[in-house]
């Protein structure tokens, strides 16, 4: 079904709840999400899935959403950072992060923090390796990664309530 | 005083918002009407323009205006000491992606607005070698020549020194184009308000300068531009200048339009369009007598500066300053020279000029050692600055100097004596071990005054709010302010709060630079605190009927020291101070010694303050493929006292990994014709979480004389010692010395193919 002039429908879950949008068939899932939807917490980079600043999660999965046509997100979940607390109580990733000192300038924070989740979601116990491996599609310029990793690895082992 | 606040780790201030996704970044901010803009840039590299047709663009549907440099009504420059670059260019670029014109609209259409756009150019012969820049007869880049800046540091007589050494070794050392890189590229927004001013909100390191770049091109006081430092997703030197550029350009078009205006890059153009660090050639010579005293160094370097001049003055001196490394070095002659080519101009970047000739200073050291048969640690403790010591520009360093205890126990944290033989050995994968060290001044030194404001407000609940004119970057300055202010007034740290820099409410206190945040503006921030701490105790001592001196403040009360049942709440205080008309705000001002220095020799009292540390690198290098792989890395730095130790270590963490991105990875890289080939990080490689090591950072705190709690600064200078510790560990493995940055896998392959035709060491 299309909308006016050359724009259609683009139905889809972000955060846990429906949404519809008007948008141009070459848009990208981040300008849906961060100028239709107001959802800023996703952030631009560099525009070629190469910093990993705007990643989201799609049916579980870590993408690139400057990489991503938004019609592919069509019937599909969709998970942002502003979709991670619940309730106001944080994620065990966003407190462990405040917690150990990984959040600097907090820019690859939102990506960061996503990318952390997809990994543990899929591999519950990785080492401090396969960790440095996982989030490796996540550029951050501040802190060297090592309470970044620090904190992944306390919420893998189950360090933190959650 | 009882548990402190300040020396703990404390979790960032506001850091919620980061985790949450809450935090607005300018790209995020939304404001009614808000138009977007783009700039056109040049297709060459050095040009004339005979013309620049914007008619059709400004047709489009969906375009609100194009500017040129027409258009500017004030001042059509910026810069720090020499302006020589233009906000937009008019008769002649020298940079490819200078700026030419600004189209402002609606998002959508500025991409085809800026096809639109023609320009006419006449090519000029392009200069890319800074050497060449600085011959005979090169093309001229600038009316003045190519030759950027120069200065000159002569201390005792080195011609004599040399005479009298027993070795002497010499070698010419390179390192390469760094891009900050910072995860946010840079944006503004301005924002007309009433009565002519307007606001310009941008992630920023110089609000104030910004101010006066913007109020100049709009040929208006500076009293009616503001600016409002946004969240900031970091700077390292970079969201300086071009900041300046970009809040004039957006300015501009919003005084045109009467509508808010942003301009927010791409990753290209932060790349491309903004500063980067020098690119540098060194040439260093050093002698020392046979039991290893160093008496004297020579250092030659050559900074290409790229087409305007930026910072470069600044970083020429602090690089000239530093020359001769963190030793105690009797005979020094430096020579600082920028070149103008037709590259991005470089400015200040992290480090600033000294990882550069710390690389060269530090492979010295090791090709010295090698000479002499002396170990490389005990080299560098035999002719480290001490309590005494005199710099190359002849500071006598008082009180706090931490550099021998950082080499003691980077050494034995990595385990240096047990380590560092047995390395070097054959086989197609060999190790080495690699030590360096640093020192960096903390205050603006030589670049002028050095002066921050800071003010602290009591608020009737006994909450306080803290302001200073520095800057939170991410590097964690707010939540140092708010331990200083918790600490010193005993209120608990969630009850208090800072504010952003303001150009109208934060004094001006220069640009958040020189890692002088914690030391500088820590200062200030602590003295505004005390202020009210008299104030609130003054007040107390009468509430209490007790002498100000037994009062103590903790946990938000003021309570008798030795009968603490006898207490009155904090908020109570102020309240009383309020209602019977005393003032609750106080500001403090903090101004260091001036430098005094003799302009022709650098000789002279420059900076307020000193950091030191050292790195111990181990590494493997597949010598097939020229991979290095770090095995391990500590990094031990006297930092006078760790405010917030968990910040502290995230410095020397994250800065770090700067380094060891210029040692190893990064490098921007430019083709005959002066395109930049890597503007984005598909071909510029910024360290990932697969490449970093696992720092293990070593804090040594020996007291400064200057900043709150002897606090010294740490932000820039992890930078210099990984890099510099990272070509000696590889030099170490190879048994070939290193003389350039980045060590690449190519460069690898050219040292293991060159062994044995030049001279080991």
């Amino acid at each position: 079904m299309s909308g006016a002039g050359d724009r259609v429908w683009l139905n889809m879950v972000v955060n846990g709840r429906p949404v519809q949008v008007s948008v141009r068939p070459d848009a990208r899932l981040i300008d849906v999400l961060r100028d239709d939807l107001g959802l800023t917490g996703t952030k631009e980079g560099c525009s070629r899935g190469e910093c990993g600043a705007c990643t989201v999660l799609l049916d579980g999965e870590a993408v690139n959403s400057c990489l991503v046509l938004a019609l592919k997100a069509e019937g599909r979940e969709v998970l942002t950072i502003e979709g991670l607390a619940r309730d106001g109580q944080l994620h065990p990733l966003q407190e462990a992060f405040l917690r150990h000192g990984a959040v600097q300038c907090g820019y690859c924070t939102p990506g960061m923090i996503l990318a952390a989740k997809a990994l543990l979601d899929r591999h519950p116990h990785p080492t401090r390796e396969e960790i440095r491996r996982g989030l490796s599609g996540n550029l951050c310029r501040c802190t060297g990664y090592k309470k970044i990793v620090d904190a992944v690895e306390e919420v893998a082992r189950g360090g933190v309530r959650p | 005083m009882s548990a402190t606040v300040v020396g703990q780790s404390v979790p960032r201030l506001a850091g919620r918002d980061l985790v949450t996704g809450r935090a607005v970044y300018t790209a995020d901010m939304r404001w009614p009407g808000m138009l977007y803009a783009r700039t056109k840039r040049s297709d060459y590299a050095h040009a004339l323009i005979k013309r620049i047709e914007v008619e059709e663009a400004a047709r489009l549907p969906g375009v609100a205006a194009v500017l040129t440099a027409e258009d500017i009504p004030g001042e059509n420059s910026m810069g720090i000491i020499i302006m020589d670059h233009q906000l937009l260019a008019r008769e002649r670029v020298r940079y490819r992606g200078e700026n030419l014109a600004l189209v402002v609209g609606d998002k959508e259409v500025l991409d085809e607005a800026l096809e639109l756009i023609r320009v006419e150019y006449e090519p000029l012969p392009v200069v890319l070698d800074p050497l060449e820049a600085l011959a005979e007869g090169a093309p001229r880049i600038h009316e003045r020549g190519n030759l950027t800046w120069e200065c000159h540091l002569v201390k005792g007589d080195v011609e004599a020194a040399f005479a009298r050494c027993d070795v002497v070794v010499e070698g010419t050392y390179r390192t390469g184009f760094q891009e900050h890189a910072y995860l946010e590229p840079e944006a503004v927004v301005a924002v007309p308000e009433a009565g002519g001013r307007v606001t310009i909100y941008c992630g920023c390191q110089t609000p104030f300068h910004i101010r006066s770049i913007v109020a100049r091109a709009l040929g208006v006081p500076f009293t009616s531009v503001r600016v409002v430092q946004a969240t900031t997703g970091g700077s390292f030197g970079g969201k300086d200048e071009v900041d300046a550029e970009m809040g004039a350009l957006a300015a501009l078009a919003a005084l045109r339009t009467g509508r808010p205006v942003m301009i927010n890059h791409t990753r290209e153009e932060a790349v491309m369009g903004a500063s980067v660090r020098h690119a540098a050639i060194i040439r260093h010579r050093t002698g020392a007598t046979r039991d290893g005293r160093i008496l004297a160094r020579d250092v030659d370097v050559v900074l290409d500066g790229g087409a305007y001049s930026s910072l470069s003055p600044f970083v020429a001196v602090k690089a000239l300053a530093h020359s001769a490394g963190p030793y105690d070095v009797p005979n020094v002659r430096a020579r600082v020279r920028v070149a103008y080519t037709n590259k991005t101009y470089a400015g200040a970047c992290r480090g600033f000029g000294v990882p550069q000739v710390t690389f060269a200073a530090e492979r010295q050291m090791d090709e010295l050692a090698r000479e002499l048969g002396m170990d490389r640690m005990e080299l560098r403790l035999k002719n480290a600055v001490r309590v005494g010591s005199s710099t190359a520009f002849g500071q006598v360093l008082r009180a706090g100097v931490g550099l021998e205890e950082t080499i003691r126990q980077a050494a034995a944290v990595a385990g240096w004596k047990e380590r560092r033989a047995g390395t070097g050995s054959g086989g197609r994968v060999r190790r080495g071990i690699g030590m360096a060290c640093m020192m960096q001044g903390v205050s603006n030194g030589a670049e002028g005054v050095d002066a921050v404001g800071a003010f602290c407000q009591l608020a009737p609940d006994g909450s306080v709010l803290v302001g200073c004119g520095l800057a939170d970057m991410g590097q964690g300055a707010n939540t140092v302010f708010a331990q200083i202010a918790s600490q010193i007034l005993g209120v608990p740290l969630e009850r208090v709060r800072v504010r952003a820099v303001d150009t109208d409410h934060t004094p001006d206190s220069g640009p958040t630079v020189a890692s002088r945040a914690t030391t500088m503006g820590g200062r200030a921030v602590a003295m505004a605190a005390e202020k009210a701490r008299d104030k609130v105790v003054e007040m107390a001592a009468s509430m209490l009927e007790v002498a100000p001196a037994d009062l103590d403040l903790r946990d938000g009360m003021v309570v008798v020291k030795d009968a603490p049942d006898r207490a009155v709440p904090l908020a109570q205080v102020v309240n009383a101070l309020y209602w019977t008309g005393q003032p609750i705000n106080f500001e403090a001002w903090s101004k260091a010694p001036d430098a005094r220095f003799d302009e022709q020799t650098h000789q002279g009292d420059i900076y307020v303050e000193f950091g030191y540390g050292t790195h111990v690198m181990e590494v493997e290098v597949d010598t097939e493929t020229g991979k290095v792989t770090i095995l391990r890395h500590v990094a031990a730095h006297d930092v006078g006292k760790a405010i917030n130790r968990q910040a502290v270590e995230g410095q020397i963490e994250g800065g770090s990994l700067m380094g060891i991105g210029l040692g190893l990875l990064e490098e921007i890289k430019y083709d005959e014709r002066g395109n930049l080939l890597n503007p984005n990080f598909t071909d510029y490689l910024v360290p990932t979480s697969a490449d970093a090591p696992d720092t293990e950072p070593v804090i040594v705190e020996d007291p400064g004389a200057w900043g709150p709690f002897g606090a010294k600064g740490v932000g820039e200078f992890p930078v210099s010692a990984a890099a510099a510790a990272l070509a000696n560990a590889v030099s170490d493995a190879l048994g070939v010395p290193v003389r350039q940055l980045p060590v690449s896998p190519e460069y690898v392959l050219d040292l293991l193919s060159s062994q044995g035709q030049e001279p080991r060491a």
